[in-house]
């Protein structure tokens, strides 16, 4: 089977590879390109742990072959902290106890990541609806919230 | 201690004295605290070390081939075209496996035998049947379908009662008897018949709680590797049970403890169902020993869902309660039918867990429980939050709203009249088992408060006169936490209990280094409980130090000491314990090796913001990182004798805080659970009478845990523990079809509640009845909400549905099954 | 669990991907959003031996209108027709059934085109297009040819597309005045497919139901129309009793299959329920 040559940035970092047309964007990401934070949950596309951002959309990199991703700028939850610090929305997931396995959480942390870029004062309802597209087993959500609300908050005062 | 007993227990001596060491205090400088978690900046980064992130050099990737069918015989597997594919190193099926791998680890007695590879015969769908170790998942994947497997189709059985009269080709396991009940015994605490004879009223309900599982989004997976010329294993998994009985693992491979090293990782979720995943580290050990080289086997969602040996509790009850006239439960007794699935692994234990809180929060004087346990074609139960006794506290729910209902008396008002009172404990039920402390009033009248019941009465009635069906369901359950070993066998057969083992304990090795950083070992892995910030919160308690200045580590089972781990919500109780025993020693020294060093009495000192100085002089003291490196490298300029030997370290195993044998005849249990949290849980739902479908409008839950470390991560097991208890009561089932295929067999046909179905907000309360026997009075709180949500909701909906004559006595409550019920009463 | 091996083709035009889609049938399958083929392709109920990626096709997404027509490329995406002022101004009955489909990741790569090409029973687009009496567009190497979209679903996940044919577009005609439409399901969670869903559009003119079109997801294949219900509306004032009397014909008009889910039983009473309560809704709407 020939293998296809893709060019792509992830996190920032332009990438050459040779890929097999099947190969996951998520195996992809997590064993050639040994970026660790996307998880891999069902691999059907329903629990969302894999959630990745494709030219600014979040996406389920289970459901994205690597070929497709070619010419395309990916973010994975890797590439949240700068500078060894922690970003805002994960200082405020910190501070909001919302994880307890963590399994799930890079994932919530993409779609935040894409709600908060297109729409930094988010109403409550937005951030549900955003929440409620990833499956968490450990907290019921609501913390999910008020972290992302917090995270708001936080980006709105550092950008005072 | 003035104690409550049911006649038939003997009184004297019955409960040994508390060892307690650190009672409850009025305030605490971290206790009670709600620091912010220690485990969660490497969590949000990505840098959690899961399983699925370990990378060994050489190491390769394993597929299972899984059976297609609930129960056949393999009459051949030609595995030739799947060897043959490029980059496959190895195809193994169960025969061959068997050949150098023996049974996997299981605590039934007698045993019912379990191949990390199916044998001879496949007894459900998804059982493996074969594997594939390959240079990736993809290329193992595509060498499993070239594996070519004949099969003889067995007869299915998917029904309990119909597996009680299975007979010849039926039986699953024919070497064990001669039909597919694994065990049936009758337990009578009490004197049953003489309550019911004496009763004024007998509710009778015929109760089925469907199976439902933990499914964490992360799956279980181990990477073996294994040394040839020294024989050893060493294992990198997401199981729980290394330091206590991993060593089984080994067993099964032929090997010594001696030669096995099992490493835990930071796990994604368990719930119970990563207690001891014996069976997919037997296969990965089993594979890299005969592929020559490190082995990944991560299971799949479709791996797990089908075969992951952690089903929860499938069972049939059908019950009678005694009452007097005013409401007073009198006696309780039922038969309860449990489909264990394929295999038997922790045998009853789930019903052990049950009979320990059997009466719930009530005054029951006596009990009966028929147990019949049925082996069926489906995946084998293992542990999911609650282990079975989340099943009792609904099937008592159940029951006692059935009594109010029959007795005409408000549901709140009945659980009142028989609550446990709080002069009366500690209370021991007549199961032998005993409940610490506690206060139920405190816990209702706190939870209707929150809830505002007169609020929510008001919208039930006006939303009744516009013809909208909204209800009000209420909960008053136990949570038993720190559980003792005596539950896996006190209900076997006393000629042949099986391994009567009678230690749970957790240790810890506290160390402190020149620099004074205190580093603690932990023996048990982190499972999205918050295992280091408890341990951090407890020990900077202890020192009175900051939080910062301690580390904590995870010991393989080469380094680590008995260690239970987590599970019946023990962990945070347990590793309190530990700490303490192996603080004291540490403390002790700090204050001998101080005391010489500022030529004051050990008596005169005291720990303070990082420091040991002279109480009521604050001038004189010194760090502890200026006495740890004086201990550490002074040796001769302190005095001869073991007590002052160099170093600052401790070592301390905590056995269970409180437990005793059973009775030999079983006339009780002995105390086997008796860390007893309580709650309360309030839903107000509306049902869409014509679809079925349910709206949880609000909802509130007051918890009783005992002393609350983090009241933060303790209300996040309340309301992640309720969001499994609505997905169990409304959402989710493991279904089999007649033919014992798995109808639900995805995350897009199993349900997992999305935040969508949640209610807009869970309204967490809190009480707190320090337990008498416990380090600082902590109780177990871990399993939380899922306890106490189905009774509720179930509750909730029949109010609802009230005109339609509604009873809600099976779960789940979907859409379709409510709308189910409706229409038979609107045909009434 | 990984999808089997197949062969990729990247066309950089519609020529070129009907070029490829005749050279590679019938073994060559069309890859737009993939999100219900890959699911498919990675738990191996599917193995396609050429996936032909059809997403950077330039021209396959624009959203316009044209005459009396919204029209939609194949492969606009569900998040952009969702977001469309277009479409909330010609064909409001897709946005508020929009609603109801997956989730804010799925709907950003999901593509029309390919959710109706797929043709789940439970999906509700096909559903939303029977009730519009919308046209599918369909061109192959050789022809063009447009299929109305009550003809387009053959079965459960069957369409009349042919041999080496692709759907390019989709053509609706727009909302008129008098109109109202309403979209109504029920599904075990959010975003799941529907048990039942219901599209029900009805014209008002002179206080009297002059058009009405009531199309149901959820049944023995996509997009049923219920004929014999909406013969029973028009001439009526859609007071609550000619609703009611209506609805009560649909649970005689669909064939559902059932599930574990939902049995046929309780489609039919959902596909009652669900048809009055559209009907209602899009009745209030026509004012």
């Amino acid at each position: 089977m020939a293998l296809i040559p893709i060019s792509l940035k992830v996190n920032g970092t332009r990438f050459e590879r040779a890929v097999e047309p099947r190969r996951l964007l998520s195996d992809f990401l997590r064993e050639d390109l040994g970026l660790k934070a996307t998880h891999v949950g069902c691999e059907h596309g329903v629990c969302g742990t894999c959630t990745v951002l494709m030219d600014g959309e979040a996406v389920r990199s289970c459901l994205s072959f690597a070929v497709q991703a070619d010419g395309c700028e990916v973010r994975t939850a890797d590439g949240l902290a700068q500078g060894g610090k922690l970003s805002a929305l994960q200082q405020a997931f910190w501070e909001k106890h919302g994880l307890q396995c963590g399994f799930c959480t890079p994932g919530m942390l993409m779609v935040a990541t894409e709600l908060l870029e297109r729409n930094a004062k988010p109403t409550k309802a937005e951030i549900e609806e955003a929440v409620s597209s990833n499956l968490c087993r450990c907290t019921g959500y609501y913390n999910i919230v008020e972290s992302v609300q917090r995270a708001a908050e936080m980006m709105q005062e550092g950008a005072k | 201690m003035t104690a409550t007993f049911p006649k038939h227990i003997p009184a004297e001596g019955y409960i040994p004295p508390s060892r307690q060491q650190e009672p409850p205090r009025k305030s605490y400088k971290y206790i009670g605290q709600n620091l912010k978690r220690v485990e969660d900046p490497r969590l949000l980064t990505g840098n959690g070390q899961y399983i699925d992130d370990i990378v060994l050099p050489n190491m390769a990737h394993a597929a299972v081939l899984r059976s297609d069918r609930a129960h056949a015989r393999i009459k051949r597997i030609d595995t030739s075209k799947a060897k043959a594919l490029a980059g496959v190193y190895l195809v193994l099926t169960g025969a061959e496996a068997k050949e150098m791998t023996g049974a996997t680890a299981q605590f039934a007695s007698p045993p019912v035998v379990q191949y990390c590879l199916a044998v001879d015969r496949v007894r459900h769908v998804g059982e493996a049947v074969a594997a594939v170790v390959a240079e990736n998942r993809y290329v193992a994947e595509d060498a499993c379908d070239l594996i070519e497997v004949e099969y003889q189709d067995l007869p299915v059985v998917v029904d309990p009662e119909a597996a009680m009269t299975s007979s010849g080709d039926a039986v699953l396991h024919p070497e064990r008897g001669p039909n597919n009940i694994a065990q049936h015994r009758t337990f009578t605490f009490g004197p049953v018949q003489e309550d019911f004879a004496k009763a004024d009223v007998v509710v009778k309900r015929t109760l089925r709680w469907g199976r439902s599982g933990a499914q964490p989004l992360e799956t279980v997976g181990c990477i073996a590797a294994y040394e040839p010329g020294s024989g050893k294993f060493t294992m990198h998994t997401n199981s729980s049970f290394l330091n206590y009985v991993g060593w089984l693992v080994g067993a099964s491979l032929g090997v010594p403890a001696s030669k096995l090293n099992l490493i835990p990782c930071v796990t994604g979720g368990s719930f119970g169902s990563k207690l001891f995943t014996h069976k997919v580290m037997t296969l990965a050990g089993t594979l890299a020993r005969a592929a020559g080289r490190p082995v990944k086997y991560l299971e799949d969602r479709l791996d797990n869902i089908t075969s992951c040996d952690n089903h929860g509790s499938d069972r049939l009850y059908r019950c009678e309660l005694a009452l007097k006239r005013d409401g007073t439960m009198q006696s309780l007794r039922f038969q309860v039918i449990d489909d264990y699935g394929a295999y038997f692994q922790f045998g009853v234990g789930t019903h052990g867990n049950s009979l320990c809180q059997i009466v719930g929060p009530y005054r029951i004087n006596s009990i009966q429980m028929e147990l019949i346990a049925v082996l069926t074609n489906k995946c084998q139960q293992g542990a999911y939050r609650g282990f079975g006794s989340e099943v009792t506290n609904w099937m008592l729910e159940r029951m006692a709203d059935a009594a109010a209902d029959e007795l005409k008396m408000d549901p709140i008002e009945l659980r009142r009249r028989n609550l446990i009172q709080p002069g009366q404990f500690p209370y021991v039920i007549p199961s032998g088992n005993l409940y610490d402390s506690g206060n139920y009033p405190a816990v209702l009248e706190e939870a209707l408060r929150i809830a505002e019941l007169p609020k929510w009465n008001k919208i039930r009635d006006e939303a009744r006169a516009k013809g909208r069906c909204v209800g009000i369901g209420i909960a008053t359950c136990q949570e038993r936490s720190v559980f003792s070993a005596t539950e896996f066998w006190s209900l076997n057969g006393t000629e042949n209990p099986g391994f009567t083992l009678t230690s749970s304990p957790e240790s810890t090795q506290i160390r402190i280094d020149p620099t004074g950083a205190i580093h603690v070992t932990l023996g048990s892995p982190f499972w999205g409980n918050s295992p280091e910030t408890m341990a951090v919160q407890i020990v900077a308690e202890q020192f009175q130090v900051d939080p910062s200045q301690v580390n904590i580590v995870y010991a393989d089972t080469q380094s680590g000491f008995n260690s239970t781990g987590p599970g019946g919500s023990r962990f945070t109780v347990m590793i309190a314990g530990a700490i303490v025993g192996a603080a004291k020693q540490v403390k002790d020294k700090l204050l001998r090796v101080s005391g010489h060093m500022m030529e004051a009495d050990v008596g005169d000192l005291e720990f303070r913001a990082g420091k040991i100085g002279v109480k009521g002089v604050p001038g004189k003291e010194k760090t502890i990182g200026e006495v740890a490196l004086f201990a550490h490298y002074f040796r001769l300029n302190l005095p001869a004798g073991d007590a002052f030997a160099s170093g600052l370290d401790a070592n301390y195993v905590y056995d269970h805080p409180l437990t005793t044998m059973p009775a030999a005849d079983r006339s009780h249990l002995g105390i086997f659970y008796p860390i007893m949290g309580h709650m309360c849980h309030l839903a107000l739902v509306e049902v869409d009478p014509k679809t079925g479908k349910v709206a949880i409008l609000d909802y509130v839950a007051v918890h009783d845990a005992g002393t609350v470390v983090n009241p933060m991560t303790l209300a996040g097991h309340i309301r992640g523990g309720t969001a499994q208890g609505i997905g169990t009561a409304l959402y989710e089932k493991f279904h089999y079809d007649e033919t014992g295929q798995l109808v639900t067999g995805t995350f897009a046909d199993y349900l997992i509640p999305t935040l969508a179905e949640m209610p807009p907000a869970i309204r967490v309360g809190h009480v707190e009845t320090p337990s008498p026997f416990t380090e600082y009075g902590i109780k177990g709180g871990g399993e939380g909400g899922r306890m106490g949500a189905p009774g509720a909701l179930s509750r909730a909906i029949e109010d609802a549905l009230s005109q339609y004559g509604v009873r809600c006595d099976e779960l789940p409550l979907t859409p379709r099954k409510v709308r189910e019920l409706v229409r038979a009463g609107e045909k009434r | 669990m990984k999808p089997a091996p197949f062969e990729y083709v990247r066309p950089g035009s519609l020529a070129e991907a009907l070029d490829a889609l005749a050279r590679h049938a019938p073994a060559g399958r069309i890859l737009a959003g993939g999100q219900s083929l890959v699911p498919m392709m990675n738990l191996r109920l599917v193995k396609p031996a050429v996936l032909i990626d059809i997403n950077r096709v330039p021209g396959l997404a624009d959203i316009r209108v044209d005459g009396g027509e919204l029209v939609i490329g194949a492969l606009a995406r569900h998040a952009a027709l969702l977001a469309s002022e277009l479409v909330a101004k010609h064909c409001p009955l897709m946005v508020e059934a929009y609603r109801c489909v997956a989730h804010g990741p799925i709907r950003n790569r999901g593509t029309l085109g390919g959710n109706i090409s797929h043709a789940d029973p439970a999906s509700e687009m096909p559903a939303v297009l029977a009730a519009c009496d919308a046209k599918i567009g369909v061109r192959s190497a050789k022809r063009a040819r447009t299929i109305p979209a009550t003809e387009f679903f053959t079965g459960p996940l069957t369409t009349a597309l042919a041999e080496g044919e692709m759907v390019t577009e989709i053509r609706i005609p727009t909302a008129k005045p008098g109109q109202g439409a309403a979209w109504q399901e029920a599904a075990n969670r959010q975003g799941d497919f529907a048990m039942a869903g219901v599209a029900a559009i009805v014209t008002v003119a002179g206080g009297k139901c002059t058009h009405a079109s009531v199309a149901v997801a959820g049944m023995e294949r996509p997009g049923v129309r219920l004929p014999a219900v909406e013969k029973k509306l028009v001439g009526t004032t859609l007071d609550d009793a000619a609703i009611t009397a209506a609805a009560s014909m649909a649970s005689e008009a669909v064939r559902p299959s059932g599930s574990y889910h939902a049995d046929p039983i309780y489609k039919r009473e959902l596909a009652e329920t669900l048809t009055a309560r559209a009907l209602a809704a899009a009745r209030e709407r026509a004012r």
